[in-house]
């Protein structure tokens, strides 16, 4: 199992030109909170907990399509193990081996034919999940401002940094005006 | 009303296929990218239809447009932000709006009577201009 292996990668985002151009022919000074508004973002976010992404979908003003647990595959293969839990011997065997014992027990539920949409009641909330998720840049800054402070947990924190630097870098002249 | 679409995003009916890909497959992004391009637009359009015949249109949020529209009243847009809470608006100059909406709003439109004079200017536009042709296609097939 391994650690973290987070993986956010920007799909498409806005062109900003076109507004440019538009808000230029038309003499037209848009503030920063107006055009944030009329970019968007889609990222695709890989090898995320679910426990991560009960957090992320609470924000609203974007749009999300997860990878289904009716139909995917579950593997033991695939659990998030926080750095707390790794980092000393002990908790990280006890973990592992639960994990695996539960594992065991979904892959017997479904060998018995139960749905796999009953039989994942079972599996842990660590399990990595993949997303893609569509926003504007006024709502990826509402949600940094809230996910990226020293409050926030380590595995949202350490997503919305990576998706707010994939917007920067993108699109600097929108977050640096 | 006079519509100009300024921008959209790009492939649309191949990124709607990617969000419906998402949630049945286990492959990273690439892998499913790769299969889109390979099984081509026609496999698109066979997952449209099936999106819309599930309505389930969580998948068409991910395609946005654009606009610059000319000829919407204040209180039109009053009415609009009210109900539409993916569709944003900012005032070029009276009646001038840069208008950014997904293309679920742009359906919810299209059903809501009160609003479908602005679905239609927009996808004539779409149309005038071979935008999404085979999402507008499946979309607003029978209309």
């Amino acid at each position: 199992m391994q650690v973290i292996s987070l993986i956010v990668l920007l799909v498409w985002h806005t062109d900003p030109n076109p507004i440019f151009q538009a808000s230029k022919k038309y003499g037209v000074t848009l503030n920063k909170l107006d055009l944030m508004k009329h970019i968007v973002y889609m990222f695709e976010i890989e090898d995320i907990s679910r426990v991560t992404t009960h957090q992320l979908i609470r924000h609203r003003l974007a749009s999300y399509d997860q990878e289904s647990q009716r139909f995917s595959a579950a593997s033991r293969e695939t659990f998030v193990v926080p750095p707390s839990v790794s980092s000393k011997k002990e908790s990280k065997e006890l973990f592992e081996k639960t994990v695996n014992q539960v594992m065991e027990v979904f892959e017997k539920l479904v060998a018995l034919g139960i749905p796999k949409e009953d039989a994942r009641y079972i599996i842990p909330h660590s399990i990595k999940t993949k997303l893609v998720m569509t926003l504007s840049a006024a709502s990826l800054q509402h949600i940094a401002s809230l996910r990226t402070t020293p409050q926030a947990q380590w595995e949202i924190r350490s997503l919305v940094s990576k998706m707010y630097e994939l917007a920067k870098q993108a699109t600097p002249e929108i977050w640096n005006v | 009303m006079r519509i100009s679409i300024l921008w959209y995003t790009p492939s649309p009916e191949k990124i709607i296929s990617l969000a419906m890909r998402r949630c049945y497959s286990t492959k990273p992004i690439e892998e499913i990218l790769k299969e889109l391009d390979q099984k081509g637009p026609e496999y698109w359009r066979h997952l449209l239809e099936l999106a819309f015949r599930d309505k389930s249109f969580d998948v068409i949020e991910h395609f946005y447009l654009e606009l610059l529209v000319e000829g919407l009243a204040k209180a039109d847009v009053a009415d609009l932000a009210i109900n539409f809470p993916f569709m944003q608006f900012t005032e070029f100059k009276e009646n001038l709006w840069l208008v950014l909406l997904n293309a679920r709003t742009l359906i919810e439109l299209w059903y809501d009577d009160n609003y479908k004079y602005i679905a239609e200017s927009i996808v004539r536009e779409m149309k005038n201009a071979n935008v999404a042709p085979i999402f507008v296609s499946v979309a607003f097939a029978g209309d």
